[in-house]
């Protein structure tokens, strides 16, 4: 008896181990331990053995029957594994096929990067303003202490509309707009379009610009300095090298050209930087006395620091762009890019 | 400004190497812009000493040299005449070309080995001298190369001189910088110290009835010269700094104008009608030939030199050729004057004449140093051309104008650079640059020489100091100011939601010019008296084609769509927001008002396995106008029918009202105005007055509690006449005024069989919803039929079957 046990529960589990459907288990499961199951029946006869014997093959076939019906559970979560694999399997793609993509456009490669240039000084409490672009010459050269006639004023080939109306050459007017309106302390900067009578792969008649201003008690050259400085870091990498190198703007002084390290060559010198390892990214100086002096600001009691960059020349140093041009002709091929 | 190196080694010691002298001058303000190294092209030809000369065994002619350099001996044959022992030669020797382009060999000369040549001036390319060996100084070193011995290998720095520095302008004053920013003292050049009394009182006078145009005149007299070729030194060194030589006396007055920023001018004395110099205003209309033989027409502005008849300059800008100097002439009159520098640039412009004079004066020269610089150019003169200098000078300075003394406060210096230096730095700074200074308890009494006429002011000392410091040792601090208090800017933001909307609806940003051409309201089909017609002119336009100030963003975008058809970029869609320019009645400037307008044509998105592509219609930007309003959170705009758009088709165009007002227009582009940009297939355009939207669009956003209470949709088909607009069925529908009616869904719009002709189907999706309470489905049955029966009395439409 014991050994018809031992060879019912080692068939049994070899079947299980082969059953492929839930029938199949099913089957094996009336079949053995079914009302008329083989050890059903084995069960039913143990009352009529002997004593002895009864005790101990009713232990070893209740423990197989509770075996076999783990077994029987097992195999059951085995098959219907195997069905889910299965049926995931027939829902197969081909994940190769290219995605359904939206097309989206992209903002202008110029929008972007005054975008990140406004961000920036932002986080230093920069206001922004914006102004006409046709403007008065007064406010174009006059109160930045450009009298007709200055030489300063054939550095910029200038568009005229009338005698004393012109295209903005710069972004400039803002800072005595700006003065005009609101008394110190002034922070502002102002974005913009300007314009210039020149045209070439590196001058565009309309280019942009980002004036910026700041004016209060005790603002210092070493203040200008330190906001600049951050604008770099944040604009280049905090690695970037810079320099300020004495200059001239009629409307400040003492004026700084602003020199970053060529972003091309790591400053070692190449064809971007004419090998000179700088480039020159933007201008800046102390606010002239006389510049106060066109909108009633007290110079003794106030000094302040003015800067201008320009956005193409920012956005041909990032992007690697070498003709100013390809930002206005749009050629949407040249605009996806960015 | 071009500076030769060995020039500037004159004046002052330049012990570093060239790099570190750019970065010195870059660093004090004087950009340099190029380094161009000059290479005298003397390639193994080097000084060597005659050892002894012998004849020739087989030529009558020609001797048999011994000569030595350095290290070696070298056995030349010559046919020269003019050599003796002991002298110093140029040899060349094997390997060297000379600037002929003759390259020297070994080579056996009438059966004997020359070992290399012995030259002439002419053949070096130094002089026109062909007669002879070039016999060389007797302290040049032996086997030196040539071009260094001679000083001939030189670097030229092109130097980027700002408007304030006018002193600059000169090799001195590039000394100056350089002795002041490596602490040095310039080393002047010789200036005889001839006296202002004397004959040529007699011979000569200058009257100036213009004073204010001509604060002085100093004149110099030299006689007897005689013109002629320079030499080498003077013509190589003009050259280096971009003057052409012309002849020794015409050469010394630019030889000392690039020396000390001073233009001069030599007149032919005997041209000069009654031999003396007048300086007056020109008389209108007057003519007058300058130097490059072009007539000039004058004007009552423009100040002359003239004889005591007629004009012979246009002061400070051209000499003219009535009076230039001649191969024959003989006397010499030397002008060094100081002009008014803004008339000068006046007349300069006006004439269209940039001179290196006019460019010195008009910036301002040195008024102090006039009459020195004339003793040097005339002794100069007298060692280049000979004859003798006149004695006496004449210096019509009637007003001599003395720098003004500025006060610089120490503690002013420092407050305004964020530094802390003593009085004794900013007083060294100051002397450095040759600033006479006297002491005072807290400031500097500082008096500037006549040169730096650009320091007028306390912050111009300031300025100077942090220069000679060094901007590079001036701290890295942070403002101690609050930062302002309107840092966001509402309609930047508004803009850039504006633009995110765009981008999402695949549409790319351009930027146009704002000037465009005139032609526009043609092009654009505009009627003539269209607002948008009067736009802004500009006086010098780059061209034509950019000559007026945009009213439009429209024809900036047909330039675009045009140009990338022409590249196959036929599938586009792009925005622009930017402004345009309305003239203003009795107003300078013009208003400046913000437009956002949009170009879509072509196909759809990308070509894709997983959809057909469809081409672009009126529905895509109408639908990008409506996300765009409600992005801007913009209520209640109606998209009106308008057939009255110029530039659009009069039966596929809308207007986007709000309370009455015009917020834009929409559609497709008019067939007449596509054949003139030349584009041969639709276009949708849209064109909004962003300031508008703007004004119109909501601060706050406020929340609205969930539906606790589920929806019941009702699906709506009704059959209409083919001219019934939808907008009709959906006024009709808001109109029934069902409180339980959340939201109407346009799913289907469909013409042909089964419907009969000229009519349509369209179906609408219907949610009802109640804040209240869940509604039951008889409640939402009665509504919507009730809603069925309304349509059918207001709109006489069928249910569809």
């Amino acid at each position: 008896m014991k050994e018809d046990l031992k060879n019912l529960r080692e068939f049994t589990i070899s079947s299980l181990n082969k059953a492929q459907t839930e029938r199949e288990v099913n089957e094996i499961r009336v079949k053995v331990l079914g009302r008329k199951g083989t050890l059903t029946g084995i069960l039913k006869s143990i009352p009529s053995l002997a004593p002895e014997e009864r005790r101990e093959v009713g232990k070893i076939a209740n423990e197989i029957k509770k075996e076999l019906e783990e077994r029987i559970e097992e195999a059951l979560v085995r098959i219907r594994d195997q069905q889910k694999r299965e049926a995931l399997e027939k829902e197969k793609i081909d994940i190769t096929l290219p995605g359904r993509r939206i097309p989206m456009g992209r903002s202008h490669p110029i929008s972007q990067v005054l975008n990140e240039i406004i961000g920036i000084f932002s986080h230093l409490g920069f206001e922004v303003v914006e102004g006409p672009e046709v403007e008065l010459d007064y406010y174009n050269f006059e109160a930045l202490n450009i009298p007709k006639g200055h030489p300063a004023r054939e550095m910029q080939a200038t568009f005229f509309i009338s005698d004393d109306v012109v295209l903005r050459t710069h972004t400039s007017p803002m800072e005595v707009r700006t003065m005009e309106k609101q008394p110190p302390p002034v922070r502002i900067i102002s974005p913009g379009p300007v314009y210039r009578r020149d045209s070439d792969p590196t001058h565009s008649p309309m280019f942009h610009q980002v004036e910026g201003l700041l004016v209060d008690r005790g603002i210092t050259f070493s203040d200008l300095k330190g906001v600049l400085t951050y604008f770099v870091h944040q604009m280049f990498g905090e690695k970037t090298r810079l320099r300020f190198r004495p200059s001239f703007f009629p409307f400040t002084e003492p004026s700084a050209e602003v020199d970053i390290e060529c972003v091309m060559c790591k400053g070692k010198g190449c064809a971007v930087c004419s090998n000179s390892g700088w480039l020159e990214i933007l201008g800046s100086g102390m606010t002239d006395p006389a510049v106060f002096g066109f909108v009633d600001y007290d110079p003794e009691e106030l000094t302040g620091f003015a800067f201008g960059m320009g956005v193409e020349r920012i956005a041909m140093l990032k992007f690697g762009i070498n003709d100013i041009r390809l930002f206005f002709t749009n050629d949407i091929r040249f605009l996806r890019q960015f | 400004m071009k500076v030769s190196l060995n020039w500037l080694k004159d004046y002052v010691d330049i012990q570093m190497g060239v790099n570190e002298l750019k970065e010195i001058l870059t660093m004090g303000g004087l950009e340099v812009e190029q380094v161009i190294p000059i290479i005298g092209g003397f390639d193994k030809i080097v000084v060597a000493e005659i050892k002894s000369i012998r004849k020739h065994p087989n030529a009558d002619k020609l001797s048999l040299v011994d000569v030595v350099t350095d290290a070696q001996n070298f056995s030349v044959v010559c046919g020269a005449t003019n050599i003796a022992v002991g002298q110093k030669v140029p040899l060349a020797i094997e390997g060297a070309r000379l600037p002929n382009g003759m390259e020297i060999k070994k080579s056996k000369i009438r059966g004997i080995v020359s070992e290399g040549m012995l030259c002439s001036e002419s053949e070096l390319g130094l002089g026109e001298d062909s007669s002879g060996i070039m016999i060389l100084s007797k302290d040049l070193k032996l086997g030196a190369n040539l071009g260094e011995a001679l000083g001939l290998t030189d670097t030229v720095l092109e130097l980027s001189i700002t408007p304030n520095r006018p002193d600059c302008l000169s090799i001195i004053g590039i000394a100056r910088e350089v002795a002041a920013l490596t602490n040095q003292k310039v080393r002047y050049p010789f200036i005889p110290d001839y006296p202002k009394e004397g004959e040529i009182h007699k011979k000569t006078s200058v009257t100036i009835i213009d004073p204010d145009l001509c604060p002085r005149y100093v004149a110099k007299m030299i006689e007897g010269i005689k013109v002629g070729p320079s030499p080498y030194w003077m013509k190589s060194r003009l050259e280096k700094v971009g003057i052409r030589s012309i002849n020794n006396v015409v050469d010394v007055t630019n030889y000392v104008m690039m020396e000390y920023g001073q233009p001069l001018h030599a007149f032919d004395f005997d041209l000069l009608e009654e031999g003396r110099i007048v300086v007056r205003r020109a008389n209108e209309g007057e003519e007058f030939v300058t130097l490059d033989g072009v007539k000039r027409r004058l004007d009552s502005e423009m100040l002359m030199i003239c004889d005591g008849v007629k004009p012979v300059a246009i002061a400070g800008v051209m000499g003219g050729l009535n009076s230039e100097i001649r191969e024959d002439t003989k006397n010499v009159l030397l002008e060094s004057a100081y002009f008014n520098p803004a008339n000068n640039r006046e007349t300069s412009k006006k004439l269209g004449l940039e001179t290196e004079a006019a460019f010195r004066f008009g910036r301002g020269i040195d008024y102090g140093a006039c009459l020195n610089v004339a003793n040097r150019a005339a002794m100069l003169i007298k060692e280049l051309a000979g004859g003798r200098v006149v004695e006496g000078g004449i210096d019509a300075y009637v007003k001599p104008i003395q720098p003004k003394p500025i006060n610089l406060r120490i503690q002013r210096v420092n407050h305004v650079l964020g530094l802390e230096i003593p009085k004794r730095m900013v007083r060294k700074y100051l002397e450095n640059l040759e600033l006479t200074i006297e002491e005072r308890e807290d400031f500097l009494v500082v008096t500037p020489p006549t040169f730096r006429q650009d320091l007028e002011r306390e912050i111009d000392l300031i300025e100077e100091v942090a220069r000679l410091h060094g901007y590079d040792k001036i701290p890295v601090t942070l403002p101690k100011s609050p930062p302002s208090s309107r840092t966001i800017n509402r309609n930047l933001l508004l803009e850039q939601k504006a633009i995110e909307v765009l981008i999402h609806h695949g549409y790319h940003e351009v930027i146009t010019y704002s000037f465009i051409s005139p032609s526009f309201g043609d092009r654009i089909q505009l009627p003539q008296d269209d607002i948008r017609r009067r736009s802004i002119k500009i006086l010098n336009p780059l061209s034509e084609e950019y000559s007026v100030m945009r009213t439009t963003l429209i024809p900036g975008l047909l330039e675009t769509a045009r140009y990338n058809i022409a590249r196959k970029n036929s599938n586009l869609k792009i925005f622009e927001l930017r402004k345009v320019f309305i003239p203003k009645e009795g107003e300078k400037l013009p208003k400046e008002i913000k437009y956002l307008s949009g170009l879509a044509m072509g196909f759809d998105g990308y070509l894709s396995w997983t959809s057909p592509l469809r081409e672009i219609d009126f529905f895509d930007i109408k639908g990008c106008l409506e996300d765009l309003l409600e992005a801007l959170r913009i209520d209640g705009v109606r998209f009106l029918r308008v057939e009255n758009v110029p530039y659009l088709h009069p039966k596929k165009s809308s207007a986007m009202v709000l309370n009455g007002e015009n917020l834009g227009v929409l559609g497709e582009l008019h067939p007449d105005v596509l054949s003139r940009y030349e584009i041969d297939r639709k276009v949708y355009l849209f064109e909004v007055n962003f300031d508008k939207l703007i004004e119109n669009s909501k601060e706050e956003i406020r929340f609205s509690p969930l539906p606790k209470f589920p929806a019941v949709y009702r699906d709506l088909s009704l059959v209409v006449d083919k001219e019934l607009e939808v907008g009709k069925i959906f006024e009709a529908i808001n109109a029934f005024c069902d409180p339980f009616i959340n939201e109407v869904n346009l799913f289907d719009v469909y013409e042909g069989s089964p419907l009969p002709e000229g009519k349509k189907g369209v179906s609408f999706r219907i949610k009802y919803q109640s804040k209240e309470r869940t509604l039951t489905d008889d409640e939402v049955n009665q509504d919507h039929e009730r809603l069925i029966s309304k349509l059918r009395e207001v709109l006489k439409v069928d249910l569809r079957q």
